[in-house]
């Protein structure tokens, strides 16, 4: 018995468990219990009894298709446009032009502040009587009387609004990862591009670009998440349920209704979205491993 | 193909920064030029001008008879071989080599011939499938080499091509480069620090230091009529020895001496130094022109310090006074540490330059 423990092949084996044991146990103890514990918590009822009932509540819902949809809505056009404003802005500022350090400094304010803040700064912006509309009126854009309703519109509208007031925090922070990459990207091989016959154009579409694939994938989904998950900019906003999106539901019945049945919806709630949110991450991990594949094939 | 000039080419970085400083050159049709000189110098510089890569401060640069100074790279008929190969990693080594046929919007099959053409003249056609992560660095260069040979350029630059290359691949590439410059004759400006890369491949080699010319000769040139204390001391491997001399007139003849030696000049090599009577000058003696000898024909004797074999010759390394002085001696030549050594100088090949200037001095007298 000693012998094994002292052989060379087990301790080979061993030592490595040994050293990510207390990882392990981390995530057993403060990730995967818990994540098992409201896995289960869905299933049950107010008197812990066995039930399909919470699921069978959200999905005969119409609201929770509302959710759903516009949560979807947001995500596409939120990141599209992010991206879009995030890989331009980081293009002019890598040129390096007198004052871009300043520039960089001035754009990623945004991105410094807290949810809370920003969703303050813009509800009390797009109010009626906002700062918005008087900046406006100031400006000589509009008349005392013709103050716009910004927060009036129907659904769509409401949701451009709200990609708006998002891209506003978030654009500076998916620029900062962009030129993170573009900044690691060797210029030799783009000067190659120009020598060998590329405009500005042809080099950014066949050089930068594709040599930038790895950090857009991340930059990408790493937005796809967390687009998955703006509720409290919505809220502070518009208020619950009036623009409906998957987590601000979670919220509103975890939070808000203070009651135990609501709660396990709001439980059920959180299940779904994890499933949504894992489905990003899984294609995430197909897309980057698409990559890896392309290496071995050519191999 | 085309000639190359530089006319009055300056950069400057900052105020107190210049890359290059008033370069003029002129390069023939066919010919190649090396740009030597070490680091720092502004030899990158240059050919990032020449190439459009860098901003031309003032002067200008003229490709057959064009000014192209404001011209961007893609319309001025150079490619390039970087010196950290810059071959795209995200295509193979064939759409590596093809990029700038496509854009031209060469057919195909004219595109696949050009590729299969340049492919075997570096020796990687079996390489057109293959990614650059999969191919060793020797390889990746051969990739940059066959691209910028794809495109048939009028000017054909290459920055330190092999500086980044084991000692032996690098002595193969020379032979190589020199053998394909011979086949495609080119116009060609080849950027290195090391000066028997420049004097191996050069048909006439541009000296640079502290972003200006020094001297732009044939090998022959730069080595046998080197044209200041720098150039002499930069090419050769060992380099020239100097030795500071006092001129001095005896019945005619000059006579140059050192605390420990003097040295009598014959009429003709006087009349170099005609006007140097009672003034100091530089002497260099290249490690093959000082010679053994017998003790009576010696002009100085001096004690051996190390030497170094190199199979087909010697070095010997000695010490005279605080200096050390290198010679070059056949390799059977015994000469253990300490052991004193007779030497003379073969007179027809000496250098003098200048105490002052550091400057050659020519024919006719300084
Ligand atoms: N982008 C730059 N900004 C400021 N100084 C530079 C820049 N590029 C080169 N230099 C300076 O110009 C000089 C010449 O550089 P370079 O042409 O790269 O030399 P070489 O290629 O001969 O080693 C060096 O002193 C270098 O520090
Ligand atoms: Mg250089």
């Amino acid at each position: 018995m000693f012998k094994l423990l002292y052989s060379r092949e087990f301790r080979q084996k061993a030592v490595p468990y040994l050293l990510i044991a207390p990882v392990l146990i981390y995530y057993a103890l403060f990730w995967l219990y818990p994540v098992i514990q409201c896995f289960a918590g869905s299933f049950r009822d107010v008197n812990n009894k066995l039930t399909l009932y919470n699921y069978a509540f959200i999905f005969k819902d119409p609201t929770f298709y509302k959710a759903l949809f516009n949560t979807a809505f947001i995500v596409v056009f939120s990141v599209t446009l992010e991206f879009l404003a995030a890989f331009g802005l980081a293009l002019i500022i890598n040129i390096k032009f007198k004052g871009s350090g300043i520039f960089l400094f001035i754009a990623m304010i945004p991105m410094a502040l807290p949810a809370v803040a920003v969703g303050a700064i813009w509800s009390s912006g797009f109010a009626t009587y906002g700062w918005l509309n008087s900046f406006l009126y100031y400006l000589g854009f509009i008349e005392k009387t013709a103050k716009i309703p910004f927060l009036a519109g129907g659904n769509v509208a409401s949701m451009i609004l709200i990609i708006i007031i998002d891209a506003w925090q978030v654009v500076p922070f998916m620029m900062i990862i962009l030129l993170a990459g573009m900044q690691g990207l060797d210029e030799e091989a783009k000067e190659a591009g120009y020598i060998f016959g590329g405009t500005k154009f042809t080099v950014l579409r066949k050089i930068t670009i594709p040599l930038l694939k790895p950090t857009i994938t991340t930059a990408l989904i790493l937005r796809i998440i967390s687009a998955i998950q703006i509720w409290l900019i919505i809220v502070m906003i518009y208020g619950f349920q009036r623009l409906p999106v998957l987590l601000e539901e979670l919220v509103y019945y975890v939070d808000e209704s203070h009651s135990m049945e609501f709660f396990r919806i709001g439980i059920a709630y959180s299940v779904i979205i994890s499933i949504f949110v894992s489905i990003a991450a899984v294609i995430y991990l197909k897309v980057t491993g698409a990559f890896g594949k392309e290496a071995e094939e050519t191999a | 193909m085309a000639t190359l000039r530089l006319e009055n080419l300056s950069k400057r970085f900052s105020k107190k920064i210049w890359g290059v400083r008033k370069i003029d050159l002129e390069v023939h049709d066919k010919e190649f030029i090396v740009l030597l000189g070490p680091s720092g110098c502004g030899k990158t510089t240059t050919l990032r001008m020449i190439a459009g890569l860098a901003e031309v401060t003032t002067g200008s640069v003229l490709i057959g008879d064009r000014d192209v100074t404001e011209a961007p790279p893609r319309k001025r008929d150079v490619s390039m071989v970087f010196q950290n190969y810059a071959v795209w990693p995200h295509m193979t080594v064939y759409d590596n080599i093809a990029f700038a046929l496509r854009l031209k919007k060469a057919d195909k099959k004219e595109i696949d011939k050009t590729v299969i053409e340049v492919a075997e003249m570096v020796k990687i056609p079996e390489l057109l499938k293959r990614y650059p992560r999969q191919l060793s660095g020797g390889q990746q260069q051969r990739v940059a080499l066959a691209r910028a040979l794809a495109v048939k350029p009028k000017i054909f630059l290459m920055d330190e091509p092999l500086s980044n290359l084991d000692a032996k691949l690098r002595v193969i590439m020379r032979t190589e480069l020199k053998a394909i410059h011979q086949q495609t004759k080119a116009t060609s400006v080849f950027v290195t620090h090391d000066q028997s890369e420049a004097m191996s491949m050069a048909d006439r080699i541009v000296i640079m230091k502290d972003g200006e010319v020094v001297q732009i000769g044939t090998p022959d040139d730069v080595y046998f009529r080197s044209a200041n204390v720098f150039v002499a001391g930069f090419i050769g491997t060992p380099p020239t020895n100097f030795f500071n001399m006092e001129v001095e007139s005896k019945y005619g003849l000059k006579i140059l001496k050192h605390p420990h030696f003097s040295l009598e000049l014959d009429e003709q090599q006087g009349r170099i130094l005609k006007n140097y009577d009672k003034r100091k000058l530089i002497l260099g003696a290249r490690p093959e022109n000082i010679i053994l000898t017998d003790k009576d024909k010696a002009i100085f004797s001096a004690k051996v310090l190390v030497t170094e074999p190199q199979g087909s010759h010697k070095i010997i390394a000695i010490k005279l006074d605080e200096q050390i002085v290198k010679i070059v001696a056949p390799h059977k030549q015994k000469a253990a540490p300490g052991e004193l050594l007779h030497l003379s100088f073969q007179k027809e090949s000496l250098h003098f330059f200048d105490h002052e200037t550091n400057w050659r001095i020519e024919q006719n007298g300084a």
